[in-house]
């Protein structure tokens, strides 16, 4: 039983990366997505590429004769591979449903050559619970409120992610200069110098556009 | 993080077998096994190599650094040191559990072993306990932890970052100022 899947044409712009690498970049995706307060950018290519590793796989086991010791190892990989993607795509729909008008409203401001924030499932996913819960609170509540109270005014009631929740992370590549400004009036603002292997622990908003160029990943 | 969760990253760590059946190359997504011979060791992750073992189609190699002597030098460059020192495997205490009891058989003099993991363990938790207060009480905003591994950063975690996070929002409320957040 062999596997013709060493080599994966990813539709990432840059280089083919083989099916290894894939599923590195997606645990990192994975761990980054735990542990930062805002929804990252979608990694539909990872997430698709393991989806059809995993199928592949699945096909070649059925098609093996039973027994073989073989199938049970490829069987567990998939059942590891298949709890990372699992808890990757969980964790963004829980993001989408804590944040849902301000993730829409930044996917909206969005320019066009930037990458999504949303895949088009999360998209329509987005879209449509926003209107339920809407039309939840209308049918629950706002319907039974005088006349000029009866519209939700998102502006006050946009609920954002607390960009300033502190994070450890590791760093990937040497960053100089990273601004921390200092909350209060005495302590004045610092800039630290981020080295390769170092650890830290500090806040997230400082990092987040590092977080996303994969220059520090959080761990 | 769940510990379980930081387990499962430690399980793709890469540990020496002894097979003792034969099989050819197994081509993983994740990477290729190279074929198995009975009698010839070979590097397999950790979760396949606990499957195996429970199996009976192989025995462990300990890795280098499960060695008592060596645990010991490690202990006492702990003991003498103020900070961190780097830890033979980023995973140690998960691959020493797992390994011991799975594996318990295949490791020379396993009870020491088991001892000195944990005493090397319980230094470095009390030392992070330890800077952890130094920090707090020096109202600092960052700190920098390398050679920390990623169980221990995991025991102090959601207490950490929850209490950082209240301890901001404590010095931003002296400038005044609501945040439009949930928490």
């Amino acid at each position: 039983m062999s596997s013709d899947t060493d080599e994966m044409g990813g539709d990432t712009e840059e280089e083919v990366m083989t099916a290894a690498e894939v599923l590195e970049k997606l645990e990192e995706a994975w761990l980054n997505e735990k542990f930062s307060p805002d929804l990252l950018e979608t990694k539909t290519d990872l997430v698709e590429c393991m989806l059809e590793q995993i199928t592949a796989m699945e096909e070649n086991i059925q098609r093996a004769k039973k027994g073989d010791f073989k199938i049970s190892i490829h069987r567990m990989e998939i059942d590891r591979i298949r709890y990372v993607l699992s808890s990757y795509l969980r964790i963004r729909l829980k993001k989408i449903e804590d944040f849902t008008a301000y993730i829409l409203h930044q996917e909206s401001q969005r320019k066009e050559e930037d990458s999504p924030l949303l895949s088009p499932e999360e998209y329509k996913f987005a879209k449509e619970y926003q209107t339920s819960v809407e039309g939840h609170f209308n049918s629950l509540a706002l319907r039974h409120m005088p006349a000029n109270s009866q519209t939700l005014d998102h502006k006050l009631t946009v609920i954002q992610p607390n960009l300033d929740n502190y994070i450890f992370l590791r760093v990937n590549e040497d960053t100089q200069g990273i601004l921390i400004e200092e909350e209060t009036l005495d302590t004045g603002e610092e800039i630290v110098d981020l080295e390769k292997g170092d650890q830290h622990i500090m806040r997230y908003r400082p990092l987040a556009p590092h977080v996303a160029s994969s220059a520090v990943s959080l761990i | 993080m769940d510990p379980a969760e930081v387990e499962f990253l430690a399980e793709k760590e890469l540990v020496t077998i002894v097979p003792n059946f034969a099989q050819d190359k197994i081509f993983l997504i994740g990477g290729d096994i190279g074929p198995l011979n009975p009698g010839l060791p070979v590097q397999i992750p950790l979760w396949m190599a606990v499957n195996l073992k429970q199996r009976h189609k192989c025995r462990v190699v300990p890795p280098d650094w499960m060695d008592v002597e060596k645990l010991e030098d490690k202990k006492q460059e702990e003991t003498d040191s103020k900070f961190f020192t780097p830890m033979p495997s980023k995973y140690y205490m998960e691959v020493t559990q797992i390994l011991l009891k799975c594996a318990t058989a295949d490791i020379p003099r396993a009870d020491d072993v088991r001892t000195l993991i944990k005493d090397i363990w319980d230094l470095r938790i009390a030392k992070l306990r330890s800077s952890i207060d130094t920090f707090i009480k020096s109202d600092a905003t960052h700190a920098k932890l390398n050679h920390l591994t990623l169980m221990e950063i995991n025991t102090v975690r959601s207490f950490l970052t929850l209490s950082l996070d209240q301890m901001h929002i404590l010095r931003t409320n002296l400038t005044g100022g609501i945040k439009p957040t949930q928490d």
